[in-house]
């Protein structure tokens, strides 16, 4: 199967979008970190989200996944509102995300994490578990699906080890691993590359681009604008709550706007 | 002798189902349960008024809902108690609007004023002097004398345990098992790996009640008296203890600091010959106990049997098959 081609002017209006945020504003006790911002993401489109520190990247990120509630405002998932459902809800119904400080469970071996993270909402059902059906062929299932996973990266070797023992780019690799492994229809990212060794930034983006290819929507924000520049189909840059331009790489790093909220 | 022994096994036996009841809900699931006690009392409460019968037969004790029932439903009303009374907790409490550590201290708090409730209402649980001769199970029907009786409950509350331990072992170790540990570990990064924190919470809590309640029906069939004095909420914390001594998340390190904590080092004090002010050798159970907790923080902080770590192995299947990319378009955009 092959993902749609999408021309970059072209994928804003040809269908409707994978995410669609619309007016979204989140506010912290008295302090409004996002203003009320509008962006969308296409199928197999990658979208990077800029913006100076405190500008509301990761608060934004947060009320699309659900880890902070949205004060004001809509997001859209495949069509469907998930503004007010949980964050496990939107994950089961084809979101992942990562997190700024890179998340995996301490306690766990990669292993584990991995298979948890197959298993979804399946493996943690008690009902399920205790009727059975098809439980041993699910976890079979679910750790070749880990293996693969390891081995396509050539970490097969971290498999028995705790979350709590992986080195900084082992975690960012687990942080992901454990959105991708699901096959989301739709991944945010928080700044995935920090802590990344630089060699390693290469092979990292190949396999979002990869992952965009099978028609996946990708939203990262990212402050490493050569990254931005070699990945993004598209561009939202945000200040102070505000998205201050979208566009093409190229069409936002001509905007006098955008470099007055950088050089400020 | 043989009576100290027979009933310290049965003490065994009951502070190993409390161990594993909070270890369900504390070493695998995370939540800091400071009221456990008041689980394991209600369970108690509840096998003896439907053991003892209705209380309006002159009785000289008063409390609500008596009934008789035969064996084996007492314990199994006590056990629906424990349960019951923690789904109305877990969802009054586990909520996400309150934060662990105030959910640990509201438990606290609440094992505190219902221990008071229970002592100054005595149209309840017979107040501060509780309930006694509460029948024990096919003492009237075997006709054994007082040490074969113990002996036989010895042999009665262990095989409740091997059957407890099994079931246990088995869902913890299931994929359900580990879905409770992703939870401890993370809750933030376990639902968005689909997982229903909120309703995983609620029913790891109710299973843990229900344990909780199955040993304290099982301690007033054996001891046929319940008050006030047998739960005090400093008892969550010798349970906590022993989780910790034995090793969080460890079924069978709960049996050791079972065996440890509350039956080994907890009843040492009251052998040494009475000395200071009346009641201190009693008192000195708790600095016993804390200097076991504290003892293991430096010694082994993972406890004496600590969780182990999950070895994984590849299936049959996946070591025959060629290792090749599995996935055929891979890294084709450069
Ligand atoms: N949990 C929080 N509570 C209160 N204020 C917060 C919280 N998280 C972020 N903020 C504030 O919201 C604003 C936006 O933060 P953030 O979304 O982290 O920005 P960015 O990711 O773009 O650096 C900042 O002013 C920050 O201090
Ligand atoms: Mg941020």
């Amino acid at each position: 199967m092959l993902a749609p081609s999408i021309d970059r002017p072209s994928s804003m209006t040809a269908q409707p979008a994978l995410l669609a945020v619309r007016d979204l504003t989140v506010d912290y006790g008295g302090v409004r970190a996002v203003g009320g911002i509008t962006l969308h993401v296409g199928r197999g489109e990658i979208v990077g989200l800029i913006g100076p520190n405190g500008a509301g990247k990761s608060s934004a990120l947060n009320a699309i996944s659900g880890d902070v509630p949205a004060s004001g405002g809509t997001v859209v998932l495949n069509g469907r509102d998930v503004t007010r459902l949980a964050a496990y809800r939107r994950s089961r119904l084809g979101l992942g995300r990562t997190f700024q400080t890179a998340k995996v469970f301490e306690g766990l071996t990669v292993y584990e994490g991995l298979v948890t993270a197959v298993r979804g909402a399946s493996g943690a059902s008690l009902w399920q578990t205790i009727i059975g059906r098809g439980r041993r062929l699910e976890e079979e299932q679910a750790g070749e699906r880990a293996w693969r996973m390891l081995d396509q990266a050539g970490l097969d070797h971290i498999a028995d080890l705790f979350g709590r023992e992986l080195s900084g780019g082992q975690r960012r690799f687990v942080d992901l691993t454990l959105a991708l492994i699901k096959e989301p229809q739709m991944l945010v990212l928080d700044e995935p590359m920090v802590g990344v060794a630089p060699s390693l930034v290469p092979r990292l983006l190949n396999q979002l681009r990869s992952v965009a290819a099978q028609g996946t929507g990708i939203l990262i924000v990212e402050h490493a604008l050569e990254v931005v520049a070699a990945l993004c189909d598209r561009v939202v840059v945000m200040a102070a709550g505000q998205v201050i331009a979208q566009g093409t790489y190229d069409e936002i790093a001509a905007d006098t706007e955008v470099r007055r909220a950088y050089l400020s | 002798m043989s009576a100290f022994v027979s009933i310290s096994l049965v003490y065994l036996a009951i502070y190993t189902l409390s161990a594993w009841s909070l270890n369900l809900q504390y070493g695998y699931a995370g939540i800091i349960n400071f009221g456990w006690i008041v689980f394991q009392s209600i369970g108690a409460y509840v096998a003896a008024t439907t053991a003892l019968g209705s209380p309006t037969s002159g009785g000289f004790q008063t409390y609500i809902f008596g009934a008789r029932l035969g064996f084996p439903l007492p314990l199994i009303m006590g056990t629906l108690a424990g349960a019951a009374l923690a789904l109305l907790l877990g969802l009054i409490i586990l909520t996400r609007r309150i934060r662990p550590d105030f959910q640990a201290i509201i438990m606290l708090v609440v094992a505190i004023i219902a221990a008071e409730v229970v002592s100054t209402n005595t149209a309840l649980f017979n107040g501060a002097n509780g309930l006694s001769n509460v029948p024990q199970p096919f003492n009237g029907v075997m006709h054994l004398s007082y040490n074969n009786y113990q002996w036989f409950f010895v042999a009665f509350s262990f095989a409740l345990c091997i059957i407890v331990y099994f079931g246990l072992e088995w869902i913890c170790r299931s994929s359900w098992g580990r879905a409770l540990r992703a939870m401890r570990e993370d809750d933030i990064l376990a639902s968005h790996v689909g997982i229903n924190v909120q309703a995983l919470r609620i029913v790891v809590f109710v299973i843990g009640g229900a344990i909780a309640g199955f040993s304290g029906a099982l301690l007033v069939e054996f001891l046929g008296t319940w008050s006030p004095d047998a739960w005090s909420f400093v008892e969550s914390f010798v349970v906590f203890v022993s989780v910790y001594v034995g090793g969080r998340a460890n079924n069978r390190g709960a049996i050791i600091g079972a065996f440890l904590v509350p039956v080994v080092f907890g009843t040492m004090p009251s052998f040494l010959p009475e000395f200071g002010y009346p009641g201190l050798s009693a008192n000195l159970e708790w600095l016993v106990i804390a200097a076991l907790w504290l003892t293991t923080f430096y010694l082994r902080p993972a406890g004496i049997l600590p969780e182990g770590r999950f070895i994984a192995r590849r299936t049959r299947a996946r070591e025959q098959a060629p290792v090749m990319p599995p996935i055929a378009k891979q890294g084709s955009v450069a």
